[in-house]
């Protein structure tokens, strides 16, 4: 019996990592197009963005139930490509989860970023660092404060995922039930004992990624504040 | 020693030997038009307010500013032709730029920092250690940034850009933000590496005495457009006649050679011409030089129409008015001593005392001490 619990948390980290390494992927450059971006649309992508902090979950796993059946254009291409159904799948709950945490990635990112400025991205440039080189050399050891916080937060609010994975998940062992369907599962059964244990585990496991997160940002230990002085100089 | 100077030597080949600009940037609120064929040799300065163009220009020129119409080149490289939609990169163009604000990276340490620009050279002709030895950087090396003062911080700004072994170097009023014995000590150092390396610079400031010092050149903007371009002495001493400005001090800008270094009596010896010499305080830093840059306010030279012999004032020189012109009380005398020009303000009271005229023989007297140089 337990060893199913263990199987829903085997699930659940993998579905979260693989979702942070994604969100990490795309969530970097998107960032980093809305921090430098100056045109109207901005603030529609960002709203876009910022759409699962107040949308109930629920709505996004309708409307990406509906997408990712066999019925409609993403699903039926996913069939044809992997010879697989989508919906109901890990990759259903990674791909539901990617949008679902977007902005906790994008949203420190892109403050990261702004706050940076362009001045060492140009000192950079004129000793000869391309593009590449400088966000690799500049950038990111710059913002690697912000990228841990953004990472931390895409996976912890993973981890607490619920509504998005009942709906285009389902509930099925090894494949898309993960701990927070577990849980649920454990109280509709009045296994009440069981709930406990996995509630606890949830609560304490956030509680000290959360206070990790916070640790990591305290002012002197964050070399974006240091970018922030210097932009005060300009 | 020998070796060092050879690797040392001629980083920047001759090949560059002119900038050709051509462009325009319009903002809203600034407007740059710039048409200037400028040689590179020595250090150029350019001069003007804020929100001249200065700025603007060296951006333009580093390829940081995109929005520009026109044509850049420097030596044989085109650096952009809007019309041809060419435009380099500022990391491909080989020039370097020393900010106002060091912008030094904070997560490397100083060696870090200057481990940046090598890493990135293409010809790594320059040795680290020499130029760490010029900079004076070697006691720093494994300092973060945050622990240097700010005339530290330009130093390695300095010393970085230059490892970069750029073909022309900007410098965007980088001794701005020093205290006095940090700018002259950076100042000095600029000259040493513009002469050890035969790097061109470009260097912008509003301030004229700075300027006066190292540089060869003088370029004048205002409101974005060129006002004046010409050897630094003629230039400054065309300044004298914009009028009031907090920034122009009107003088007289010489470079003499020196005749004695300590008459004796704590006093060096320039020769004017070969009649008249020029006194001033004696400095250890004037002893190894055979020619010294100096200027005298033009406050601080009064006329006189007899010779003033019986005179603490040890600077005496006879000349001719060549030009008076009324600025606002105070009247702008322009007199030849020989072939140089003085330029001398007196009150309109004394213009009226006196009642001079133009051709008339004059004494000009000065204090040792009114004859200022900026490096000491």
């Amino acid at each position: 019996m337990i060893n199913s619990d263990f199987q829903a948390l085997i699930t659940t980290l993998e579905m979260a990592a693989l979702t942070t390494i994604i969100l990490l992927i795309i969530g970097t450059p998107l960032a980093w197009y809305l921090a430098k971006m100056t045109s109207r649309c901005k603030v529609i992508i960002e709203a876009i963005v910022a759409l699962p902090l107040v949308l109930p979950p629920t709505v996004l796993g309708f409307y990406l139930l509906i997408a990712f059946s066999p019925e409609y254009l993403p699903g039926k291409l996913w069939q044809q490509v992997t010879g697989q159904q989508l919906a109901f799948s890990f990759s259903a709950i990674v791909m539901g989860s990617v949008l679902y945490s977007l902005p906790f990635v994008v949203q420190p990112l892109q403050k990261a970023f702004e706050q940076l400025g362009d001045s060492l991205l140009e000192a950079g440039a004129l000793l000869g660092a391309g593009p590449i080189d400088r966000f690799f050399s500049i950038v990111l050891p710059l913002t690697k404060a912000s990228f841990i916080t953004a990472a931390s937060l895409g996976f912890a609010h993973t981890v607490g995922e619920f509504g998005v994975i009942l709906m285009i998940g389902g509930n099925i062992p090894g494949e898309t039930r993960v701990l927070s369907i577990a849980l649920f599962d454990h109280v509709e059964a009045f296994d009440y004992a069981r709930a406990h244990l996995l509630a606890i585990s949830l609560l304490i496991g956030s509680m000290l990624l959360l206070a990790a997160i916070y640790w990591l940002n305290l002012p002197k230990r964050n070399p974006s504040v240091s970018a922030n002085q210097l932009r005060i100089h300009e | 020693m020998k070796m060092s100077d050879n690797t040392l030597k001629k980083v920047s080949a001759d090949e560059c030997s002119q900038l050709n600009i051509d462009i325009s940037i319009n903002y809203q609120q600034f407007e740059l038009t710039i048409n200037l064929a400028m040689p590179l040799k020595g250090i150029t300065g350019i001069f003007g307010h804020s929100a001249s163009g200065k700025s603007t220009l060296l951006r333009a020129i580093a390829g940081l500013e995109k929005k520009l119409f026109g044509d850049i080149t420097l030596g044989e490289t085109n650096l952009v032709n809007s019309e041809q939609g060419n435009y380099l990169k500022p990391e491909a163009r080989h020039i370097g730029l020393v900010f106002q604000n060091s912008r030094l990276f904070e997560h490397l340490s100083v060696l870090g920092n200057l481990e940046y620009a090598v890493k990135r050279c293409k010809h790594n002709k320059l040795v680290l250690n020499e130029v760490i030895k010029l900079t004076e950087l070697s006691s720093l090396l494994e300092h973060r940034i945050h622990q240097l003062s700010g005339g530290q911080q330009q130093r390695v700004a300095l010393a970085r850009a230059i490892l970069a072994e750029p073909k022309l170097l900007l410098l965007d009023e980088p001794l701005s933000a020093l205290d006095q014995h940090s700018k002259t000590k950076l100042l000095k150092m600029m000259l040493n590496i513009q002469k050890q390396l035969n790097l061109p610079m470009l260097y912008v400031s509003h301030s004229l005495d700075e300027l006066q010092q190292v540089c060869d050149t003088l370029l004048v903007l205002s409101q974005g457009r060129v006002v004046n371009f010409g050897s630094i002495h003629h230039v400054i001493h065309q300044l004298n006649n914009f009028g009031e400005d907090p920034l122009i001090h009107q003088q007289t800008s010489l470079s003499l050679p020196i005749k004695k270094f300590n008459n004796g009596h704590g006093l060096t010896v320039l020769s004017l011409n070969a009649q008249q010499d020029i006194y001033l305080t004696s400095d250890k830093a004037f002893e190894h030089q055979t020619q010294l840059r100096c200027f005298i306010l033009a406050s601080d030279i009064s006329i006189s129409l007899t010779e003033p012999i019986n005179s603490s004032i040890v600077n005496h020189l006879f000349g001719s008015i060549k030009q008076i012109s009324y600025i606002k009380s105070n009247v702008l005398l322009t007199i030849n001593c020989a072939s140089q020009e003085f330029f001398v303000t007196i009150s309109a009271f004394s213009q009226q005392k006196l009642s001079l005229t133009s051709r008339q023989q004059v004494y000009l007297q000065f204090k040792a001490s009114a004859v200022r140089t900026f490096i000491h």
